[in-house]
């Protein structure tokens, strides 16, 4: 164990093996898959919470038909600036895991649904994103798929769900990202506080796709709900995912807060409904998360600044919650005034040593003020952590070339998610699987 | 054929969801864990039907139990909190003691899934963590959440959502180019993102145990979790560019931003496709915009130039209406459009609560609440709630007596003990003070009490 590692723990010894054996037991190499008898079909068009549910289910192991029109789904050219590669665009690329491609054009040849139906027939899971009704009209819905396949798992995505009168007036409305995360509550929580300028003030936009990546994740968390029904009992069942639902109903704060505080938050910037401090901070070269948010962890901190005057006040000792906003934001002033003086790296290791006398004394409370650099994701892929832990990949594809991707998300000691290839070729799997599924 | 909306209607009817069957009945969870990323993986699995055992310390409990939005308490209860640990059952008991250990290791037998988020290691060196646990059960799922994970040179550094999103990136994103106005995102969505990936990773290794017998070890990273969300690592190895902040702007399709209007009410617009992007050229008198060159085509209209020029025309034209008409445009016309939804919309609007995706639940200690349903709608084995969170130590007996077989003698010999407890005077782990306890049969189980 490095003197970095002992920092936090008051249990060391044996860390070290600790984390080698478990490297080891996490390597995927020659692990089983959950889903390697299952067959995913995504029809999804211009939906990229249906893209990321397909991959999902891929990475566990699924085979994944992506199946899409032949000039390709629309979703290949939802990409930042406009930039793509070979006309794949970076999203696309950085889902396309684990999948075969098909050409069906279900939305305009009867022939093509037919070919769809019988792929379906043998199906577990079916994902789309037509407006709602459509692939019922088309005679594809879960209706008469089911039919034919009782223990048929069929997920919708769309922007006001299935049923209700909602549902059915605003069936053609198409779900985006941006759509996702204002209509479910994400943007109305954050952004300045009213007294700074326009249009810092207004709502903002999550700069992740925050709809879209709740929206496939709650799809295929559904959807996996429902494959263990389908071991359990055979049958299968429709999923329902609305996007105007996505924000608020993973996190669960908006429905709750706005029904006992009888009015909406108000927006308040770098600051923390809850915890304080908790947020970052500039500092010489760029910026620090700080998390001191426990009295203790307060106490500490202020130690650590050369701010213990401030401990005695009484606006600060016990009552930090920022409730009284003019109060907390002078008090993010005093902070920002100190770690202004120091870059980076001093601070967190200031806020280290700190830490490491603290765990180890009874005089000090056991506070543990944590302070980390901010880092862009650019700066994130640098990380070493993430090199042990294999969290990105280099992959390539085919056509387009080597890139990197994110995944690995979880490790999983006797059935990993991982990784086998990527592509994107349009129609690249037409002959395996006419093989394969449909004895052509 | 029936009408698809009548047929769905049905087919999801929220009043019918309580009778359906749950897909994870008879699978039991104990619950270690604390504060918002473990526990809400272990909600899941409740809210589809697993009995899960929330295990806390005597008169201290959750940290969380306390941790209210602005300090602001409901009926003596944390009213967030009502999400994040509803339908468990809530047992309290002191982890150092010898005898606290075996009533653990007993449970441990008949478990099917373990969850914990102490700092990495903790639950090794306490004798609850995976080594020992496989031991007494070796086909027990076994899920450990950190924010770095349980191996790797910064595995023991503490965290919390704000440091995930600071480690994974997302932070530096939400905000304006060139200015440092930027922020984390709201309502540690870095721990509820992450426990719905842990939730996942539970029930692929639940779904891996029926088909081979062997449970495993999960090690879920709430940083890892976040990664897993950007592709701007992948735009990054292509560019060698960052996307970096962009404000209110989304980059990847134009128009596709948040907008004022003119009542000052704030809407997001977006045309993801050629196809939507022409119906809103023709729903503003504009359908030449959808041939002009710089525009028809998609990635022709995404160039930061032709975006930009796009989007002015999507600011003015949508300055000059009131945000009910172009939503009703929108509606009719087909291209994406929603208003902001703030925390007061989205308590009260009617198709949510008829979707059930908003719900105000009747509870038997704290009575009417509005909660979040689910984010994914289930026609078979729909999600549901039971009931809301308990004071602490609520389940002690029912718990102990229903699945341990104690006695009332056994149970009052461990309260004498204080290897199990419940509550003291602060709010958060505390029933409402006009809820007479002594006549709740749960909180007695299988005790008499009077009506």
């Amino acid at each position: 164990m490095s003197p970095k590692e002992e920092v936090y723990t008051r249990h060391g010894g044996k860390g070290g093996d600790r984390g080698k054996i478990l490297a080891e037991m996490m390597n995927a190499e020659g692990k089983p898959e959950v889903l390697d008898d299952i067959l995913v079909l995504d029809v999804s068009s211009a939906n990229f919470a249906g893209i990321v549910a397909a991959s999902l289910f891929a990475e566990f192991g699924a085979e994944v038909i992506k199946i899409e029109p032949s000039e390709g789904d629309p979703a290949r050219q939802i990409t930042p600036f406009g930039v793509t590669v070979q006309g794949v665009g970076i999203p696309f690329m950085f889902e396309g895991r684990n999948k075969r491609y098909m050409t069906l054009d279900i939305r305009n040849r009867p022939e093509d649904r037919k070919t769809f139906a019988k792929l379906a027939k043998q199906a577990a899971v079916v994902i789309e994103s037509f407006a709602p009704g459509e692939m019922d009209g088309w005679g594809i819905g879960y209706r008469q798929l089911a039919a034919e396949n009782p223990g048929l798992i069929y997920i919708a995505l769309s922007a006001y769900g299935q049923y209700t009168d909602k549902a059915r007036e605003s069936a053609k409305m198409p779900d985006t990202d941006i759509t996702s995360q204002a209509g479910s509550g994400l943007p109305a929580q954050m952004g300045a506080p009213p007294n700074e300028p326009e249009p810092y003030t207004w709502p903002l936009r999550g700069g992740m796709w925050a709809g879209w990546y709740i929206s496939g994740l709650s799809a295929v968390l559904g959807g996996t709900v429902a494959l263990i029904h389908r071991q359990n009992t055979g049958q299968g069942q429709m999923v329902d995912v609305a996007g105007m639902d996505a924000y608020s109903s993973m996190v669960g704060m908006p429905a709750t807060i706005g029904f006992t505080w009888e009015k909406a938050r108000p927006r308040i910037g770098v600051l923390d409904f809850i915890l304080y401090p908790y947020g970052h901070w500039k500092c010489k070269d760029g910026f620090v998360a700080i998390a001191a948010p426990r009295d203790h962890d307060f106490r500490a901190l202020l130690k650590v600044l050369g701010l213990w005057e401030q401990e005695d006040d009484w606006r600060y000792s016990s009552d930090r919650i920022p409730d009284i906003l003019e109060q907390a934001i002078h008090l993010h002033k005093i902070i920002e005034e100190k770690t202004l003086l120091y870059t980076g790296d001093e601070l967190v290791k200031m806020a280290l040593n700190y830490s490491k006398k603290s765990a180890r004394s009874k005089w000090r409370g056991g506070g543990v003020p944590i302070v980390m650099k901010l880092m862009t994701p650019e700066e994130a892929m640098g990380n070493k952590q993430w090199h042990i832990r294999k969290a990105f990949q280099e992959v390539e594809d085919k056509k387009l070339g080597k890139y990197t991707i994110s995944s690995n998300f979880v490790k999983m000691s006797e059935s990993p998610p991982r990784v086998k290839w990527v592509g994107s070729e349009i129609g690249g799997d037409n002959e395996y699987i006419r093989k394969k599924y449909l004895n052509d | 054929m029936e009408d698809y909306f009548s047929y769905t209607a049905k087919l999801f009817n929220p009043d019918e969801a309580s009778q359906k069957p749950e897909a994870l009945k008879g699978i039991r969870v104990m619950d270690f864990s604390h504060v918002i990323f473990g526990p809400i993986a272990a909600r899941l699995l409740a809210d589809y039907g697993a009995e899960v055992i929330k295990l806390e310390l005597p008169f201290y409990g959750d940290l969380w139990r306390p941790a209210t939005y602005w300090g602001k308490y409901w009926k003596h209860s944390n009213p967030i909190w009502h999400n994040i640990t509803k339908n468990k059952y809530f047992l309290s008991v002191n982890l150092q003691l010898k005898e606290s250990k075996a009533l653990i290791y007993k449970m441990a037998e008949s478990a099917d899934v373990v969850i914990e988020n102490f700092a990495p290691g903790t639950a090794d060196a306490w004798g609850i963590g995976y080594e020992k646990i496989s031991k007494i059960n070796p086909n027990i799922i076994f899920l450990s959440c950190s924010t770095y994970g349980q191996f790797g040179p910064m595995r023991y550094f503490p965290g919390w959502d704000l440091l995930a999103q600071g480690a994974s990136g997302v932070l530096t994103l939400n905000g304006y180019p060139d200015t440092d106005n930027f922020y984390k995102l709201p309502d540690y969505v870095g721990d509820f993102v992450p426990g719905n990936f842990a939730s996942l990773a539970v029930l692929m290794a639940l779904y891996h145990r029926k088909k081979t017998g062997k449970g495993q070890y999960i090690d879920m990273a709430q940083t890892e979790g976040l990664m897993r969300t950007l592709f701007h690592y992948t735009y990054y190895s292509v560019t060698q560019k960052a996307i970096g902040r962009t404000g209110n702007v989304d980059p990847t399709m134009v128009p596709a931003a948040i907008f004022k209007t003119a009542d000052d009410k704030f809407l997001a617009l977006a045309c993801a496709t050629s196809e939507q992007f022409k119906n809103f050229a023709l729903a503003i008198g504009r359908p030449e915009l959808s041939s002009d060159p710089r525009f028809a085509d998609t990635l022709e209209r995404l160039k930061p130039e032709n975006a930009k020029a796009l989007h002015e025309i999507a600011v003015d034209w949508i300055r000059s209406q009131s945000c009910a008409d172009v939503i009703r445009l929108a509606d009719d016309k087909n291209f994406p459009a929603a208003e902001v939804a703030d925390d007061y919309m989205i308590a009260n609007e009617e198709w949510r609560r008829k979707r059930g995706s908003v719900v105000l639940f009747k509870d038997d200690v704290y009575g009417n609440l509005v909660i979040a349903g689910p984010s994914a709608m289930l026609s078979g084995t729909p999600s549901r709630t039971k009931w809301l969170a308990r004071p602490l130590g609520y389940h002690n007996r029912l718990v102990l007596k229903k699945f341990l077989g104690l006695s009332e003698a056994d149970i009052e010999k461990l309260e004498k003990k204080k290897v199990i407890g419940t509550f003291d005077d602060r709010p958060g782990l505390k029933p409402p003070v006009y809820y007479d306890l002594s006549k709740d049969p749960i909180y007695n189980y299988g005790k008499e009490v009077g009506k």
